[in-house]
């Protein structure tokens, strides 16, 4: 007796289809798992057997082979294919007619006791089904309905299940988990006081899609500004959502309310983090890195300068092409992951930082901690904003500053004039439209020239500037030629790395 | 070829361990050739162990060969009491027992001497005024006494030369061909060709950290007046300020923002009454000179700021400033002060480095950087 089951593994942050077939035979009773199962899957066997038994369902005392279709393939991996299998076969053994699972695809993962766990990644897992119906455990119930295109039946123990099978009892109502904690609140840009320069780069960061580097002593309000940065972005939009939720799904992390990722998220490694966990990759099923569970939102990396080289300049490729592929042996995976790069780093190793000779930094010293920054790294961020701690008047008195939500709306206003553009935002104006997109009044371009001439600004430089540029003209009503105020303020937002000057 | 005993004294300076201390107890013991002899017996160097080590070393060194390089390098080497030796040296009672020159002898004794020394990590306003100093103070036909160090000592050498007046003299703490630091090395060589560079070491020496202290005796011992520009509350001028005070010489302090750490060293000499320095002028009061020798004014040919630039340039004040910090004292908006500074910049009056604004002096500092 033969029976076959749909269902998924996970690659990456994408579903692989597979058929999970059961042959039951007479003979000595055995179990072989076949079609390339990793270590998690070939536990398989032993999870089942207590399953069913503790199910108070028979394990067939028979010879039992069950492969992994496509076989050769790919390597098949996870727990996610328990369910599948103790389906397969009690449909094999005859416990259940074969016209009860037509058309429905099954996954997760069984506890000893028979009850149903919830599997990682099934947004992307039931994506790639195309049966009908879909059986997930009910802890996964919003996950799988998230896509809409299946109709989602839950279970919540395997009894549970076989008897809705059988049609002896109705099936449960998905019920969608009420989301248990309310959102937590947004750090508010509202407590931020001082910074007027601090909270202008994080606006345009927002604006534009400017990748932001903060610099300043402790306590100057790094992290406090960074983490600010997502309420100030809009809300993701459908693509990028359901992008962002498969992402999620499959790096097995909580999905608020079970449902859609629409707040952008706010991922902030610390800085041990290995090139694998930034990037991704690493398990048998690749898991997403930290720049992809970024997508959409803000990656921030605190004490950048801490994080070893390899590892930030692993970041290059997806901060120039919106995505990461990450190539192994078994397979290669694209990862989508165009985030936000925000970077916060002290001055100087002493952290004191200041102008030269302010603090007990050589400048050899402050000179080496400037360049465990690449410059191709440096080069990507059209901000760098010096941070000073503010003063105490700053801090005691004085009205309340703006709050996200102001904020929020004219960066929601600046987004809809690059989207009339045909651009998602400023940061991705391409080179050679820069002149008719952006174009400079004439003291504005005397101004650059000189710049430019002096030698304070390389010609990719200037690109980066007129785009910031771009986004402060757009912050500012939308002017159709950029003045001069936007440009010096475009280049003071930039400003180069504190490197120490060479001689005296 | 008959060896000067010169050469021997070099012989005995390249080998390891040897500091002026050592150089000198041999030299008082024995002329230069039969020191070498008796290093080479192992006779010498016995109180701190080293007998054996130079005994080894020695036998590999041909004193010809290291004769023939320092000719070559166009290095002079004056054992002390030699007839070539500086007499103003000579008289010093910590004088170097062997001395290394290159440039124009008669450099040292010509003139007045001024030491110009600091840190070497300084603020710009630091290597501004000590550039000034060293311009204003070379046109008066000052010897310019310095130690071609990063920092300061550069920009007071680097202002000297500008001026072209009175020969600058460098001190430095490497042998003459080891360039330290080595962004220093065109200063370097313009020194050798206007004036006098000094070492202790023997060419091919490493500027190792203990030559340094040891090398300020000797700037202190050259100068007549020592000018502290900006020096950290520990910084390397320390020594050379005590050298200094232990050959009486005047020691003067350049005031700076009680804020600055970089001055915390030259307000401190300032309360301890030491006077201040605060142009060419004052220096060349304790030297006793007239100072009518000195240009008193210069032409500004920056175009002049126009008001909200003035008024940007009145917020910068003296010291390295944020945009954060000129928009809160000025009350501008961000883009605004950006435009000022730019255009500030554009004509010289402010520089900006690593998110920083600074005001210059009034003289650009073309070459000076």
């Amino acid at each position: 007796m033969i029976a076959i089951i749909p269902s998924a593994t996970l690659l990456g942050v994408d579903g692989r289809p597979l058929a999970v077939e059961v042959h039951v035979s007479p003979g000595m009773p055995v179990f072989n798992l076949v079609g390339l199962p990793d270590a998690a899957c070939r536990e398989s066997r032993d999870r089942v057997r207590a399953a069913l038994l503790s199910s108070r369902l028979p394990w067939p005392l028979k010879r039992v082979t069950v492969n992994l279709a496509p076989s050769g393939a790919v390597r098949k991996g996870g727990p996610g294919l328990d369910l599948p299998i103790a389906v397969g076969l009690l449909v094999a053994a005859g416990e259940l007619p074969p016209e009860a699972v037509a058309g429905c695809a099954f996954l997760g993962e069984l506890g000893l006791d028979g009850s149903l766990r919830r599997v990682p990644g099934v947004v992307p897992l039931v994506a790639a089904l195309d049966t009908r119906a879909v059986v997930v455990p009910a802890a996964c119930a919003g996950e799988a309905a998230v896509l809409g295109r299946h109709q989602v039946r839950v279970a919540s123990t395997l009894a549970e299940l076989v008897a809705c099978l059988r049609g002896e009892s109705p099936w449960p109502e998905p019920t969608r988990r009420p989301p248990g904690l309310p959102p937590a609140r947004q750090p508010d840009l509202a407590d931020v006081r001082g910074q007027a320069i601090g909270r202008a780069a994080l606006e345009v960061c927002a604006a534009g899609g400017h990748h932001l580097l903060l610099s300043g002593p402790p306590g100057s309000g790094k992290t406090m500004l960074a983490c600010r940065l997502p309420g100030l972005l809009p809300r993701l939009d459908a693509d990028d959502a359901l992008t962002t939720t498969r992402i999620h799904s499959a790096a097995g992390l909580p999905l608020p309310g079970d449902g859609l990722v629409e707040v952008p998220p706010f991922r902030a490694p610390h800085h041990t983090a290995s090139a694998v966990s930034l990037i991704g990759g690493g398990t048998a099923w690749m898991r997403p890195g930290e720049s992809s569970l970024a997508h959409g939102g803000v990656l921030f990396l605190d004490e950048m300068g801490e994080f070893p080289a390899p590892v930030l300049d692993a970041l290059r490729q997806p901060l120039e092409e919106g995505v990461v592929r990450v190539a192994r042996a078994r397979a290669s995976v694209t990862f989508p992951a165009r985030f936000l790069l925000v970077g916060a780093t002290n001055p100087c190793p002493c952290g004191q930082g200041g102008p030269r000779g302010a603090c007990r930094c050589s400048d050899a010293a402050r000179l080496r901690y400037t360049r465990r920054l690449s410059g191709p790294l440096l080069d990507r961020f059209d901000l760098r904003v010096v941070l000073v701690r503010p003063d105490v008047g700053g801090l005691m008195g004085g009205s309340p500053a703006e709050p996200t939500a102001s904020v929020a709306a004219r960066v929601a206003a600046a987004r809809d004039l690059a989207r009339e553009r045909g651009f998602r935002c400023n940061a991705e104006l391409p080179a050679h439209r820069l002149d008719e997109l952006a174009p400079l009044d004439p003291a504005a371009a005397a101004l650059l020239e000189h710049t430019l001439r002096a030698g304070w600004l390389s010609a990719r430089g200037l690109h980066r500037v007129r785009r910031v540029a771009r986004t402060l003209a757009d912050l500012g009503g939308g002017a159709h030629q950029l003045g001069e105020e936007h440009v010096c303020l475009a280049l003071s937002l930039r400003a180069e790395p504190a490197a120490a000057e060479a001689a005296a | 070829m008959r060896l000067p005993p010169e050469a021997y004294a070099v012989a005995l300076a390249t080998l390891p361990g040897m500091g002026p201390k050592r150089l000198l107890e041999i030299l008082r013991r024995w002329p230069p050739a039969e020191g070498w002899r008796r290093v080479l017996a192992g006779g010498a160097g016995g109180e701190a162990g080293l007998a054996p080590v130079w005994r080894v070393t020695a036998a590999g060194v041909d004193v010809a060969q290291v004769w023939r390089a320092h000719l070559d390098a166009g290095v002079r080497a004056d054992v002390l009491g030699g007839d070539g030796y500086p007499p103003l040296l000579a008289a010093d009672h910590e004088a170097p027992a062997l001395l290394f020159s290159r440039g124009d002898p008669a450099a040292l004794p010509a003139g007045r001497r001024v030491a110009i020394v600091g840190t070497r990590r300084c603020t710009r306003y630091g290597r501004d005024v000590a550039w000034e100093l060293g311009r204003d103070l070379a046109a008066a036909g000052v010897t310019v006494v310095s130690g071609l160090a990063l920092g300061i000592d550069g920009a007071a050498h680097a202002g000297a030369l500008e001026a072209g007046g009175g020969p600058p003299v460098a001190v430095v703490g490497s042998g003459l061909d080891v360039v330290y630091p080595r962004v220093h090395a065109s200063l370097w060589s313009a020194v050798a060709g206007a004036g006098l560079l000094l070492s202790e070491a023997p060419l091919g020496a490493r500027p190792e950290p203990w030559r340094f202290p040891v090398r300020n005796r000797v700037i202190a011992a050259v100068a007549e007046v020592v000018v502290v520009v900006e020096s950290h509350a520990a910084g390397g001028s320390r020594h050379t300020v005590e050298a200094a005070e232990a050959r009486g010489r005047t020691v003067m302090a350049v005031p700076g923002s009680v804020r600055s750490p970089a001055s915390a060293y030259t307000n401190g000499l300032l309360a301890d009454g030491c006077p201040p320095a605060r142009d060419a002028t004052d220096v060349m009061v304790a030297l006793g000179l007239s100072t009518a020798t000195r240009d008193p004014v210069r032409a500004d040919l920056r175009p002049a700021p126009g008001p909200g630039e003035a008024r940007v340039l009145e917020a910068l004040g003296w010291e390295a400033a944020s945009l954060e910090a000129v928009v809160t004292r000025t009350g501008m908006g961000a883009g605004e002060a950006s435009v000022a500074l730019t255009r500030l910049q554009r004509d010289g009056w402010v520089v900006s480095a690593g998110g920083w604004w600074e005001r210059v002096a009034q003289v650009p500092l073309g070459e000076c950087r």
